[in-house]
């Protein structure tokens, strides 16, 4: 039961993370494009925040909160980043 | 956190020191090259005429890439005093290289090495896995997980500043280490975090492909949208075959002084030939690093019969922060006191990750051992593979370049090739002598790092005649420092072993009653 609860924990942290920053990447660089940014430079810009977007949901992922509290925040930011990623584009 | 900075630097803590090692030494890439090929250890070009590309040069090129839909020069510099010619062999779809003699054309000789840019330095950013590109995936993840360790590593350390002052090297092992992992995690706290950062910006398009698949309708595919993104954000030229045959040539130096005239200060240190001998061959044009940190993206393409501009090319401005920041990782600028900075910096953060396994295992090495756990053993083997192990499979790297008759070939395999199965077996054999003599590894391995770091040099020396002072007093500084830094290696390898025979410690096994007074594991240090 610990494994499974550190296996998923890590696999959220680590994927689901991912996955989040990877829609909030698309997001971001999709409203920057909106705001009239040349599309490569919006690539650039919301990729390099990428990273630290990343780390932020990283460290927040392993700190002390609850297993369903961090899939559900993954679940719900993924959900809200995706329906936002349609309306932008 | 402090179990996150705990497992995360154990469980990756290897791969991290493996990256961290490569970088380090790819600081130093292109003296690394010179040291393993002797044909290039020439005169730095400030003390020769300016270089003459027409004529000579440009026909020792046409002549080798013969049939390569493109070649390129790279124009000498400090660190790399001959002409470089790369292009791709049609036949066996590797890329070739070879170097040029600067005044006179001439094919200096071929070492078959893929020396420190070529092995090294990749290694660094791709493990030389190339399938998926996992390897660059697998470098990104470690990192990310340096990023966090770092983060982590503070919130672990509260006390960051005394921490900084605390160093008890005459204490035991478990102590010492753990002042030493701080001491180097404090001193070049910045670089630990901005190291792993920029590289990982570096490759941003690899890594969030999300942010250019939606923006290339016409892409099919995540290679594609990659593809035209990159043509568009580092502004490539293309233009199609012509197939007919070309009708004149304009001069290559020509083009260079004409576009060094619109980059004032800046000098041109890449020239590549698109479709070479086609009606519609085009000059590529780049300016030099050397002179500034940004890796910049100044380009000019220029028409290679008329020498007519075709394209003008600079980074757009957001683009030029990701190339700074690619440029203060890679150090491709001219600057001694800063490249040493960055080699030093880059084994603080080897000492760092090491001292770190020590502490790990020394912490828990009477517990194990008491609890019947395999924890310490396997770990163990796994530092001592990672830490002496890469450094002597670098070492058995170098003195296969030297050993290596020129020309030697094994079942068709060349120079090159057999360079890298040394460095790969004595790896290996690395990790099996770790896994068979435990804690004895340590100091086995650690003499034997001495002898390959002096066999090195006296192999230099009598298969190049480049001895340390003749090095010195011809002002070979790659070749100097690099014999010097393998001296130094031996003698740190000598301290290494005498100190792991006066801390009984790793000698013999720890009785019980040494752990009478436990170093008191606290909370910001669990």
């Amino acid at each position: 039961m610990k494994l499974v609860k550190l296996a998923l924990r890590i696999t959220g942290a680590v994927l689901g993370g991912y996955g989040l920053t990877a829609l909030l990447v698309a997001l971001l660089t999709a409203l920057l494009v909106q705001a009239d940014m040349p599309r490569t430079e919006a690539i650039v810009s919301a990729s390099m925040a990428g990273f630290l977007m990343y780390l932020a949901v990283l460290v927040w992922a392993f700190s002390t909160i609850r297993l369903h509290t961090l899939w559900a925040g993954l679940v719900a930011g993924s959900g809200a980043a995706y329906g936002l990623l349609l309306l932008a584009r | 956190m402090n179990a996150l900075h705990t497992w995360a630097g154990v469980v990756l803590g290897s791969l991290i020191f493996v990256i961290f090692w490569m970088g380090t030494l790819s600081v130093f890439d292109r003296e690394i090259d010179r040291w393993m090929m002797p044909a290039t250890r020439l005169a730095a070009p400030s003390s020769q005429a300016p270089i003459k590309l027409d004529g000579a040069v440009t026909g020792a090129a046409m002549q080798l890439a013969k049939g390569a839909p493109q070649w390129f020069f790279r124009l000498p510099s400090e660190r790399v005093p001959a002409i470089e010619l790369r292009w791709r062999n049609e036949a066996t779809k590797a890329f070739e290289r070879r170097f040029l003699h600067p005044q006179t054309g001439a094919v200096l000789a071929d070492a078959d090495t893929l020396a420190g840019t070529g092995f090294i330095f990749p290694f660094h950013y791709t493990l030389h896995i190339k399938w998926v590109d996992l390897g660059e995936w697998l470098v990104g993840l470690a990192g990310m997980a340096m990023l966090l360790t770092v983060v982590s590593g503070v919130v672990t350390h509260r006390r960051l500043f005394a921490d900084f002052f605390t160093f008890r090297p005459k204490k035991k092992m478990q102590r010492a280490s753990l002042d030493l992992h701080n001491l180097m995690g404090v001193l070049a706290l910045p670089f630990h975090f901005l190291m792993p950062l920029s590289g990982v910006i570096l490759l941003f398009a690899l890594y969030w492909p999300s942010a250019h698949m939606g923006q290339y309708p016409q892409a099919k595919n995540v290679e594609e949208s990659k593809k035209a993104f990159t043509a568009e954000a580092y502004g490539q030229y293309k233009r199609a075959k012509a197939n007919q045959p070309a009708q004149s040539a304009a001069s290559l130096d020509a083009m260079l002084a004409s576009a060094e005239k619109q980059w004032p200060g800046g000098k041109a240190d890449f020239v590549r030939v698109w479709l070479p001998g086609d009606a519609n061959s085009y000059v590529e044009l780049r300016r030099s690093y050397a002179g500034e940190v940004t890796m910049n993206l100044d380009q000019i393409y220029l028409d290679a019969a008329t020498g007519k501009v075709l394209k003008r090319f600079e980074a757009a401005p957001v683009m030029a922060v990701q190339r700074f920041t690619a440029g203060a990782h890679r150090v491709l600028f001219d600057h001694w006191t800063l490249r040493w900075l960055y080699f030093l910096g880059g084994l603080s953060g080897c000492i760092m990750i090491a001292t770190g396994f020590l502490f790990w295992l020394e912490s828990r090495r009477t517990s194990h051992a008491k609890h019947g756990l395999a924890g310490v053993r396997v770990v163990e083997a796994l530092t001592v593979f990672t830490v002496p192990g890469i450094v002597m499979a670098t070492l058995a790297f170098f003195i296969a370049n030297r050993l290596l008759p020129a020309g030697a070939s094994v079942g068709g395999y060349g120079r090159a090739t057999l360079e890298m199965w040394a460095f790969y077996g004595v790896w290996l054999a690395t990790l099996a002598h770790a896994g068979m003599r435990g804690r004895w590894a340590w100091r086995e391995q650690a003499v034997v790092i001495g002898f390959l770091a002096v066999l090195a040099v006296l192999l230099n020396w009598l298969t190049t005649r480049h001895h340390l002072a003749a090095s010195l007093q011809q002002g070979m500084w790659a070749v100097a420092g690099m014999d010097l830094a393998l001296l130094t290696a031996a003698s740190l390898a000598w301290v290494a072993v005498r100190r792991l025979r006066a801390n009984g410690a790793m000698a013999q096994p720890k009785a019980p009653q040494a752990a009478a007074k436990p170093l008191q594991r606290d909370k910001s240090h669990a």
